[in-house]
């Protein structure tokens, strides 16, 4: 089923409806509370977590203290100034917290909800489908900086290092790298023409468009890589490539399954359908001892070690798996060493 | 798998310095393990800072949410609320400043120094100790704002009253 039918179907299938009608999720909104004009932001915090728990909204607190501050133009609830908290909010104010409510009770991911997230301290504008950017791949990001310094003849000289990353998405992991590295050039692709578009966007409200190609281009599809051969080689690839098991799609969070494109997502029986195509095809965009960094299933260093260990003539080896803030073995460090 | 992947403020970080940095002071904690990254902790507007004492991570008890579930792609997590406890005397912060558990985590860990200093020092904290100086400060702006706004009133009457008088 296309993404918009499944979301549709959620939308008139969803759970814990019980006697409640469908007709306010589509007809004129009516405020919950009665509370209207006097209430201040913490009030209107402990109101919409109580909505949104009575309806099984996951992070229901969190969820209602990001959209009032975002409304009230925080990033999170605790970084506003005490007396915002307690002043009363203004009519325009409770129904831009009333409209973002709504989306959130239909389980749309929060960042959808507030059309912005951040990434490594980078405000990023999110938009369904395009894959929204998880806490951990900042952790890679910060794992390749320190690999780029620790190389430190990469650094400081001018367009280096020269990065590819497959998947951009958002441009999260791409403009991080910018952003931190400011010499730094970046090639990034992806398939899907509302990640391109995304990125573009991401890269401009950034300024950092100058140092950055967006190239629409399916991995997979054969021969596409000949296309980048032009801008190579490229010191290093990194992605965050679609990685879950095509068996666990389904087990996913309805906001996850919902709103977000299946496809940046599903990474095949093993996960490892497009992580096997980077591999295969970086040697031929990687300089001599270039790097692929890759975030992965905790599943995957062991496939991904036997997988490289049957394909020698790509002469890649696994130099190093990190784990993320959970404990999992989340990232991967391949390097290219010979011919 | 070694463990040093895991946290990025492992071991005791037990020695503090002060180093100036043009006009700011930064607070360079110096890890024992060498190769370790050194994390600047910024110190904004301070002359002279005495340095806080230094919290031994292994003292520290640290909840962020630590994701029920499978992680990575196939969550969708937005808390990331840091609490962290000292434990010899069960002080406890915090944090969610930000939306990075990276960057809550240093700022819990400083808001944390700060209270565990004045717990172990009191009066003598430099961090009271420098309250105390930015209140002071405080009102001697406000009283010479006062002075000044005065000054302009009285010379504002003493022009209209010679007005008058042509």
């Amino acid at each position: 089923m296309e993404l918009w039918g499944r979301m549709l179907w959620t939308l008139l299938s969803g759970p814990g409806r019980r006697g409640g009608t469908w007709g306010w999720a589509f007809s004129s909104w009516q405020p919950h509370s009665p509370l209207a004009g006097l209430s201040s932001a913490t009030e209107l915090v402990r109101h919409w977590t109580g909505v949104f728990e009575k309806r099984g909204i996951p992070e229901a607190r969190e969820s209602s203290e990001y959209i009032v501050a975002h409304v009230l133009g925080a990033k999170t609830f605790q970084s506003l100034k005490p007396i915002l908290r307690t002043q009363p909010l203004t009519p325009q104010q409770l129904k831009c917290i009333q409209e973002l409510s709504s989306h959130r009770l239909q389980r749309m991911p929060l960042q959808y909800v507030l059309g912005e997230w951040d990434f490594r301290g980078l405000n990023l504008k999110m938009v369904p489908p395009v894959f929204i950017p998880r806490p951990e791949t900042e952790e890679l990001v910060e794992w390749v900086l320190e690999e780029v310094a620790r190389r430190s003849h990469t650094v400081g000289v001018q367009g280096s290092p020269l990065i590819l990353e497959v998947g951009c998405g958002s441009g999260a992991i791409s403009l991080s790298l910018l952003s931190e590295l400011p010499q730094s050039r970046v090639i990034a692709v992806d398939k899907e023409a509302a990640a391109i578009s995304l990125t573009r966007e991401n890269a401009q409200r950034l300024q950092l468009q100058d140092r950055i190609w967006i190239v629409p281009l399916d991995v997979t599809l054969e021969g596409s890589w000949t296309h980048l051969l032009p801008w190579g080689p490229v010191d290093l690839v990194i992605s965050n490539p679609p990685y879950v098991f095509h068996q666990d799609m389904e087990q996913l969070a309805p906001e996850i399954r919902s709103y977000e494109d299946p496809e940046a997502l599903d990474g095949g029986e093993e996960g490892m359908d497009v992580i096997t195509h980077i591999l295969t095809l970086a040697p031929q965009l990687l300089k001599d001892f270039g790097s692929i960094y890759l975030e992965v299933d905790p599943r995957h260093p062991e496939l991904v070690s036997s997988w490289l260990q049957s394909h020698p003539d790509l002469y890649l080896h696994l130099v190093a798996v990190r784990r993320d803030f959970c404990g999992r073995p989340r990232f991967l460090h391949i390097q290219q060493s010979g011919p | 798998m070694s463990t040093p992947g895991l946290f990025r403020f492992p071991a005791p970080l037990t020695r503090i310095r002060t180093v100036p940095w043009g006009l700011q002071l930064w607070e360079k904690l110096t890890l024992l393990s060498p190769g370790m990254a050194v994390t600047l902790v910024p110190m904004a507007g301070k002359r002279d800072c005495p340095p806080l004492l230094s919290l031994d991570e292994n003292e520290l008890e640290e909840q962020f949410v630590k994701g029920h579930g499978p992680g990575g792609q196939a969550t969708n997590k937005t808390s990331n609320c840091v609490v962290l406890k000292h434990v010899p005397s069960g002080i406890v912060v915090k944090c969610h400043q930000t939306r990075s558990v990276d960057e809550n985590r240093k700022r819990a860990r400083k808001i944390l120094q700060e209270k565990v200093d004045v717990f172990y020092n009191g009066e003598n904290s430099p961090v009271l100790k420098e309250k105390r100086e930015a209140e002071k400060k405080k009102q001697e702006r406000k009283k010479r704002a006062k002075e000044t706004l005065e000054k302009k009133k009285l010379l504002k009457e003493l022009r209209e009253s010679s007005k008058n008088v042509h």
